[in-house]
């Protein structure tokens, strides 16, 4: 039984929702009745589950391409919380808050405003691979999201746990093919964020109790039930865990090495030009490290730990103080100490998550030197949950044997907010274009980190918890963090429809400003000896007697380019305020260039599609049994995803090539002849017309 | 076809057939014939296949016999699959898909490459490949995680030492001047010298037949003869070439031109000399050679000194000038010779015959050698991507790391395929990575 509230859509509010919250009214509804219910006389389009950062962004993203959204979520106070870290971005997935905020979602602007501690991490190994990061304030991240929700139009939230999913009977000419009709309320499709929460369990030392979050109980059974027995979806099990927070006063931060944030906050979006907390006031974090002491601890209580007695895959890169001290044993591992808001009085300690008993954790945290005293405020806790094998999904989200259905963030293996929030933009996005019968839209690895993440969830799948790296995306120097914008807001706009007009007139303006200063640059022609002159303190070879061009010399290491526009105010001032990413594309075009060809290539592959529906076995064309069994499996949607794939040979891919032509080619004639039927059949109308009667 | 074998074959059913001249009813072959009656073959054309033995002997038996047909002709490169997209059996995107598979260097080429690529030189590329994907990852693990992680400062130090190392070993390997392609084909040998020097009776002595026409009139050979042999289980191309002098004949102009060509793309020169043109005073004879040697060769290049005609010098300055001539600085291996008594001969062939050796690498021993323009290519692209590392590696990591992503790439493109998957398993071997 679960009580459900509804929360009226114009709600303009910045303060905590909770705090001024009026339930408008309150029922007793057993989600066990069948048949689609029309809420509050309102027919949804897209409904979202979970209010997450994956759902959050689903939500916002279904209501921007038109679709009348509900979020549903089983505590509206709890919606954009940041269960773990308290942080956003980094390498990696700076890029994915940079692509999503160029798609108009909501984390960028939302970390700008939270953020009390911003840095661009490796400044100093060049700007393809900067890692935009900031420290959040938990509440003010909180409270953005809340409120850009509430203020969004087409869509409402309403809190409530989902029971069960209703899907048609599969349909009998393609067996386990279903349709999504509802969650008991109608609507054409369902964006499943349950994160951490589906069939989720909470483990410190022997405790096991059902959970998704510490405080919050896990999504419902009938849910998993759903998706497994009566989807038949694959499922599997992964794990993850949180460090114990800490009392601030209790620690001794001299001990620590003190970490400044840099001095001039970058905001993550494309539309601030500053970031809500004023330089000055950010606050700072510490690293220390952990000693032989804490190794002991964690030997010593090892008969005590269930949760890490358990073969469940967690991630090898956010691995919990046990793991990382029986994996390297012998060695001090870092620990930050990071701040959890202005007003809050703790400290998370990133490094040190753990899932041993209560009294046991304090132990080990007393054996690092600034903690010698610490109190614990929440101990540290594991989560076990299900995910649902993401090869199962198409490249929009979509589950490939139920139409409407979408999923996104930890239920795909996923791990990490800003992972959850780019596949809960694309999912959201995807699922109002399907209600409201518009083609879903796919993101190539070629144009977007949020294309690497989906297209290596579904066509290999996850076998841990799966974390964004630069290392991931192959066309890196191409795929900035400076031109996400460049990038995707443009399609964001004319192909998806999830991004505002606002926006989208800027990144015009921001484009075709850029295009103009290069191509002023590239009018600079002077000769070696003019240069010198012009700029004396650069050291321009003169031995070699070419003609250099201005975006010849922005190349040049020493050069920026407020040098050039001194040197040339006429042409070049009125773009000072690209000046950064001037000099990037000038450093990066000729590596950019020659990414093209082999991009070129890929998105080829991409272009020609696979049929879904696609019997392997069957086909008749020249394949081994183990290529089949493959194919049948991961059903790869493009020719593109199926060379990619481990164990696919290339004689395999050009026998698919030739039967997608052909099939391609006889739908096409198919399609000439019925078009020919038709025309014939309007010029003898219109013959029989012109006949004298 | 009909010609061509007794009977046709059922339509697509390949048949074991007697392959015989239309003109002459010789039988060239015995081998595969199958028929593809039009629209249903790659080509919607009728075509034919004749699967024959891969002799260069039959193949240009079964050629010219094609040839003699009317109407027959080789097909352009591409002719097939453009005649396959004109009569509608590919799309152009299949077209250009099968382009891309035979051009750029697919999995199966890799995969066969690899398959041929066996022994010494497949573990050659395979322990560069390794090295390099270790730098690759080592260097990923610097990008992605330094910053949080305990990714100890000497990391990146350790990769640029192994990049050095690796760049100089690739640029070692590549600079083997051609052995290995060499081995597969052929040494180019070329006979060079003053007219009459005796050149083309020498080029007839090593090939054991009467292949250049000798005679005592200065200029006889003004075109470049050549023939091929087989030195010791080395494959050789030999050229004679027109004697050297200023001539005021057009024919014999263009004849020298030729011959100083051929010197110039020769890996080995055999500078003839008659020996009755050295001065008689022994010791003069170095000088004299230098001399010759620099109006022949642009540069000293491989060459070795053959002094013809040996037999017209009296016993004892022959005995001399052997003395005098061994090991002098400056000069080549010098060898008297004499086509005419075939004195010298047998020590000459040894001197050829280890020289030769020394050009092709003995492929049984030593570092192995390149066998194949497409590795050299790949290589060459490989040892550029990794100088692109040492230019960027402390301005910009990102385009240093690009520099390193395909050098592996290159490489990959010989020994195999490597995923991001297989670099960040290689990072987390590594290193103690937590968030």
């Amino acid at each position: 039984m679960n009580q459900l509230i509804l929360i009226c859509n114009k709600w303009q509010d910045y303060f905590p929702i909770t705090d001024r919250f009026q339930p408008l009214s309150s029922w007793l509804l057993c989600f066990d009745f069948f048949g689609c219910v029309d809420w509050m006389g309102h027919q949804y389009d897209v409904i979202v589950v979970g209010g997450g950062h994956a759902g959050t962004e689903a939500a916002a993203a279904a209501a921007r391409v038109g679709a009348e959204t509900l979020l549903i979520t089983q505590k509206i106070h709890t919606i954009g919380a940041l269960s773990c870290n308290p942080s956003l971005g980094g390498v990696g997935k700076g890029q994915l808050v940079k692509e999503v905020d160029a798609l108009d979602g909501l984390c960028g602007r939302a970390g700008d405003w939270a953020g009390i501690h911003f840095s661009i991490l490796n400044r100093r190994k060049g700007p393809a691979v900067w890692g935009p990061r900031a420290q959040l304030d938990r509440q003010r991240y909180r409270d953005f999201i809340q409120s850009e929700l509430l203020s969004t139009p087409r869509l409402t939230v309403l809190e409530g746990s989902v029971e069960e999913l209703l899907v048609t009977e599969p349909n009998p000419e393609e067996p386990g093919h279903h349709r999504v009709t509802g969650i008991r309320l109608g609507t054409q499709s369902v964006v499943l964020t349950t994160g951490t929460f589906l069939s989720g369990s909470l483990f410190v030392g022997q405790t096991t109790s059902p959970g998704g979050r510490i405080g919050d109980a896990p999504s419902s059974p009938g849910l998993s039930h759903t998706l497994r027995e009566r989807l038949g979806l694959r499922t599997g099990r992964l794990r993850t865990g949180t460090p114990p927070r800490i009392v601030k006063d209790s620690v001794d931060l001299s001990l620590a090495k003190l970490h400044l944030p840099d001095s001039h906050p970058t905001p993550f979006s494309f539309l601030n030009t500053h970031t809500h907390c004023k330089p000055e006031e950010q606050l700072p974090c510490y690293l220390t490290f952990t000693t032989p002491g804490v190794e002991r601890v964690v030997r010593e209580s090892l008969q005590l730990n269930c949760h890490i007695q358990q073969d469940t895959k967690g991630p090898r890169y956010c691995p919990s103080i046990e793991s990382r001290v029986l994996r390297f044993p012998g060695r001090s591992h870092q620990v930050w100490l990071e701040p959890e808001g202005v007003t809050s009085d703790l400290l998370y300690p990133q490094g040190l998550s753990m899932t041993m008993p209560p009294d046991i954790q304090l132990r080990l945290i007393r054996e690092i030197p600034p903690m010698r005293r610490a109190e614990i405020h929440t101990p540290g806790y594991g989560v076990q949950y299900d995910f649902v094998c993401p090869t199962q999904l198409s490249p929009a989200l979509q589950v490939k044997s139920t139409q409407g259905l979408f999923l996104a963030g930890q239920i795909n293996g996923t791990t990490g907010y800003e992972e959850a929030a780019a596949q809960g933009l694309w999912a959201g996005a995807n699922a109002a274009r399907w209600a409201l019968s518009m083609p879903t839209v796919t993101l190539s690895r070629t144009e977007s980190y949020i294309g690497v993440l989906i297209d290596d969830l579904v066509s290999r799948g996850v076998t841990e918890p799966y974390r964004m790296f630069t290392s991931r995306a192959e066309f890196r120097t191409s795929l900035r963090p400076d031109n996400a914008d460049l990038r995707l807001t443009p399609k964001g706009f004319e192909e998806v429809g999830c991004v505002s007009s606002v926006r989208y007139q800027e990144s015009l303006r921001v484009r075709n400003s850029l295009q103009d200063a290069l191509t002023a640059l590239q009018a600079l022609f002077l000769s070696t000896s003019s240069w010198k002159k012009k700029l004396p303190s650069v050291p321009i070879s003169e031995t070699k007697s070419t003609l250099l061009t201005g975006l010849d010399l922005l190349q040049y290491n020493d050069v920026t380019f407020e040098m050039l526009a001194s040197a040339f105010p006429e042409s070049l001032s009125s773009y000072m305020e690209f000046a950064q990413r001037l000099k990037i594309e000038a450093v990066y075009k000729p590596h950019c260039d020659l990414n093209k060809k082999e991009i070129e290539r890929i998105q080829r592959e991409e272009n020609m599609s696979l049929p879904q529906d696609i019997d392997y076995f069957s086909l008749p064309v020249s394949l081994s049994d183990e290529v089949r069994e493959i194919l049948d499996r991961v059903r790869p949607s493009t020719l593109g995803a199926a060379t990619r794939l481990e164990g696919i040979t290339p004689a395999a891919v050009v026998n698919l090539l030739n039967y997608v032509r052909v099939t391609e080619k006889k739908k096409e004639t198919h399609r000439n002849q019925r078009h020919q039927e038709a025309q014939r059949d309007e010029e003898l109308c219109a013959n029989s017309a012109s006949l004298p009667q | 076809m009909a010609g061509f074998t007794q009977r046709l074959p059922p339509p697509r059913t390949a048949l074991l057939r007697s392959i015989t001249d239309p003109r002459s009813t010789e039988v060239l072959d015995r081998g595969l014939v199958l028929w593809f009656p039009a629209p249903r073959s790659f080509s919607g054309e009728d075509s034919v296949e004749f699967h024959i033995h891969g002799g260069p002997a039959v193949i240009t038996a079964v050629l010219q016999a094609l040839g003699s047909v009317p109407g027959l002709r080789p097909a352009e490169a591409g002719e097939f699959t453009r005649r396959a997209f004109q009569a509608g059996k590919l799309g152009l995107t299949e077209v250009e898909g099968l382009g891309d598979l035979i051009h750029a260097e697919t999995e199966a080429q890799r995969r066969q490459a690899l398959r041929q690529m066996s022994g010494e030189l497949g573990r050659l590329y395979q322990d560069w490949s390794d090295r390099l994907k270790r730098c690759l990852a080592h260097v990923e693990a610097f990008i992605d995680f330094s910053e949080d992680e305990l990714i100890e400062d000497g990391v990146l130090n350790r990769v640029d030492v192994s990049v050095r190392d690796l760049q100089a070993e690739i640029e070692r390997h590549l600079k083997d001047e051609r052995r290995g392609e060499r081995l597969r084909g052929g040494v180019q040998v070329v006979i060079a010298g003053a007219t009459n020097a005796g050149k083309s009776s020498l080029l007839n002595k090593l090939c054991q037949r009467p292949a250049a026409i000798v005679s005592p009139i200065a200029g006889t050979t003004r075109d470049v003869v050549e023939t091929a042999l087989d030195l010791g289980g080395f494959p050789v191309l030999l050229s004679d070439t027109a004697g050297l002098r200023d001539s005021s004949d057009l024919v014999e102009r263009e004849g020298v031109r030729r011959a100083l060509e051929r010197v110039e793309q020769a890996d080995l020169t055999l500078v003839v000399v008659d020996s009755a043109h050295l001065p008689s005073e022994v010791d003069r004879a170095a000088a004299f050679l230098r001399e010759h040697l620099s109006s022949v060769l642009p540069d000293t290049g491989r060459c070795l000194l053959v002094l013809n005609k040996a037999d017209l010098l009296p016993e004892k300055q022959r005995q001399k000038l052997d003395m005098e001539l061994r090991g002098v600085s400056g000069l080549p291996a010098v060898c008297l010779i004499s086509c005419q008594t075939n004195e010298g001969l047998k020590d000459f062939l040894t001197v050829l015959h280890s020289s030769v050796k020394t050009l092709c690498g003995d492929p049984l021993f030593g570092a192995p050698t390149l066998t194949q323009a497409r590795h050299r290519a790949h290589l060459q692209r490989c040892a550029a991507a990794l100088a692109q590392y040492q230019r960027y590696r402390d301005t910009d990591l990102a385009l240093a790391a690009e520099g390193v992503r395909v050098a592996v790439t290159s490489l990959g493109r010989i020994t195999g395929r490597v995923g991001a998957e297989e670099i960040l398993d290689i990072i987390f071997k590594d290193f103690c990575i937590g968030k």
